[in-house]
């Protein structure tokens, strides 16, 4: 597993963070030190509140951090411009929320095209990685549909191609399966691990859906904005799993 | 690149309607306001588009063509002096009191006493060569037809100006006037009901037609020039139309009226426009954000949401146009006073495109709270 890279893509050295409420402040994160592995799929798990998303928000360039540094794929984030972060994540970077986020007005294929478009790509050429995309996670034959005429497992799948279309070096998924029943959490959890198995993309989810976490290559424990333990799970006994992971 | 401002505006088009509905509704108001006050001070100076003549001759400072003062008819002399000048033909304007054979009581009337030459310059575009012929009887009069009912009378009946006796001979279109009721007669016929001793041997106007009308601010200067032959101050046809129009403009208030309207119908419509657009906005805010998350630039958003607000303007303009259209063909037919540049058409149009852009521009300003972080949670 640690024959993918030695160079960690995220890292972060004593990132701390904290929100004003009122009269109340309150820190989300504690000095929090990490690397992330390139190439792999990282799970950040833990109870709701314990600052599992607001550390994505800071690796992914979406927050800045009030104290501490944070560097993706070798840029240090924390000296860029709202619009020198944008940029950066529009070559690097890859999202998937909870929620889909889907145009109604936008065919799947459609979706998935509209980013290419704004990194400069030919429309022949955002056709094409479109449609390789969108068959990768399975919706080749859906891809004229609009997300009202899907069902949810295949909205999140649209949005995943979307994210993947773009051949992110860093995906961030902020828990993609929680609002998906069990079979279509599965897929997006199979679909996932591929990418990050297939495309050598490091892939990091925040999560606390326990299905994730036989899946992952790595699993962190967060509590109370601090992580709590590190460890590389156990293969998991379901079926489904690639035989290469173990 | 796919064009997802169209796209949601046809795929949410209820939610664009209202924006769509107000900018046409802004627009179609301004069309028909400016057609109105085009067609109803255009009135003010029938006499002289309704005219072939180039220059108008008559007394120095005459604000509008319905407040001539008699000048001498020797001004026709030198008019007819000057080498670019093909024919001159004398206008008299007698305001007078008409009595009609129903029970009207008294209606100021403006009486045009004309050449009925056939091919006389006065009124040419609006009486024909044979309705002018008429009034070569004396005492015969032509009133416009929308005047018949306020004057009390019907073709070939007779009644009184300034106490002589008049028949109506027959009718014309097109010819109301402001603040009265316009009488065409002939020149002989207007000298008899011109009652006031002081325009004994006077004419209130002279025309002229010009060799080259080109020439014709050139020539107007020229003729303008000297006193000899009394009092008298030489316009062209389009200058003392537009004099005309912009003293009925300014002397009503119309004109401040108009801007006011003009005024309070692009705040409405960009009031309710903007709010319709940043609900738009926020309506797809989380999707906005996520392109964001993806790197997809904020100017880049922003020219979504003006796109749409572009072809909501487009949409509403393109109604009012169709409906605008319609309804002056029907004013056209019943003789309501309304009339249309393209020029003012265009001028109209223009506002009802900067009031979308600035809607846009409002609700632009709510691309603020895509903030892709907030989807974190």
């Amino acid at each position: 597993m640690a024959a993918t890279s030695t160079n960690p893509a995220l890292q972060a050295l004593n990132v701390r963070k904290s929100f004003v409420s009122g009269r109340l402040e309150s820190t989300v994160l504690h000095d929090l030190t990490l690397d992330v592995r390139a190439g792999e799929l990282t799970l950040i798990a833990g109870p709701s509140g314990c600052g599992k998303s607001t550390l994505l928000a800071i690796l992914s360039g979406l927050q800045p951090a009030d104290a501490g540094q944070v560097r993706a794929l070798g840029h240090e984030l924390g000296g860029m411009s709202m619009r020198a972060l944008e940029h950066f994540r529009l070559q690097h970077t890859g999202f998937v929320f909870q929620g889909f986020n889907l145009f109604p007005a936008l065919s799947a294929l459609e979706q998935v095209e509209l980013p290419l478009s704004y990194m400069g790509l030919a429309k022949s050429a955002a056709r094409r990685r479109a449609v390789e995309s969108l068959e990768e996670v399975g919706l080749g034959p859906r891809m004229q549909l609009l997300p009202a005429e899907l069902s949810g497992g295949e909205k999140q799948r649209v949005a995943i191609a979307r994210a993947l279309a773009k051949q992110p070096e860093l995906l961030f998924a902020d828990e993609p399966t929680s609002a998906l029943d069990a079979a279509n959490g599965q897929i997006v959890i199979d679909i996932l691990h591929r990418i990050a198995r297939n495309h050598g993309t490091t892939v990091l989810c925040v999560s606390h859906d326990p299905r994730l976490v036989g899946h992952a290559d790595r699993v962190l424990a967060m509590e109370d904005g601090r992580i709590l333990s590190d460890h590389v799970p156990t293969p998991p006994a379901e079926p489904k799993a690639k035989e290469p992971s173990a | 690149m796919v064009a997802l401002a169209r796209k949601t505006l046809v795929h949410e088009w209820r939610r664009f309607l209202p924006a769509i509905l107000a900018v046409g509704f802004a627009s179609l108001l301004q069309l028909l306001q400016a057609a109105l006050v085009l067609g109803i001070f255009g009135s003010a100076s029938v006499y002289i588009t309704g005219s072939s003549a180039d220059l108008w001759a008559g007394y120095p400072g005459t604000q509008s063509v319905n407040l001539g003062r008699p000048i001498s008819e020797d001004v026709a002399m030198r008019l007819r002096m000057d080498p670019d000048v093909t024919k001159v033909e004398p206008f008299r304007w007698v305001d007078a009191d008409w009595r009609g054979p129903r029970d009207t009581g008294g209606v100021s009337v403006f009486v045009s006493g004309i050449d009925t030459s056939s091919d006389a310059m006065m009124f040419s575009k609006a009486l024909a060569p044979a309705l002018r012929a008429r009034l070569n009887e004396p005492g015969a009069v032509i009133v416009d037809k929308a005047d018949l009912d306020s004057l009390g009378v019907n073709i070939g009946d007779t009644a009184a100006i300034n106490g002589q006796r008049v028949r109506v001979v027959g009718v014309s279109s097109g010819l109301r006037a402001l603040g009265g009721v316009n009488i065409v007669s002939s020149l002989e016929t207007a000298r008899v009901l011109d009652v006031a001793p002081e325009d004994a041997g006077m004419m209130t106007y002279f025309v002229a037609k010009l060799r080259d009308p080109h020439k014709a601010r050139q020539i107007a200067r020229r003729l303008s020039g000297s006193n000899t032959f009394g009092p008298y101050t030489v316009w062209t046809a389009k200058a003392f139309a537009r004099r005309s129009q912009l003293y009925w403009m300014l002397d009503t208030g119309a004109g401040a009226g108009v801007l006011f309207l003009a005024g309070i119908v692009f705040l409405v419509g960009a009031v309710i426009t903007s709010q319709t657009l940043i609900a738009a906005v926020i309506g797809s805010i989380r999707e906005y954000a996520t392109l964001n998350a993806l790197g997809v630039g904020r100017g880049a958003l922003r020219k979504v949401i003006m796109e749409q607000a572009f072809w909501v303007g487009l949409l509403g303009i393109v109604c009012s146009i169709v409906i605008g259209i319609v309804l002056l063909i029907i004013a056209r037919n019943r003789s309501v006073p309304m009339e249309m540049h393209p020029l003012t058409a265009g001028a109209c149009l223009a506002l009802s495109m900067a009031l979308a852009i600035v809607s846009g521009l409002a609700a632009m300003r709510s691309l603020r709270r895509a903030d892709p972080a907030s989807l974190l949670r």
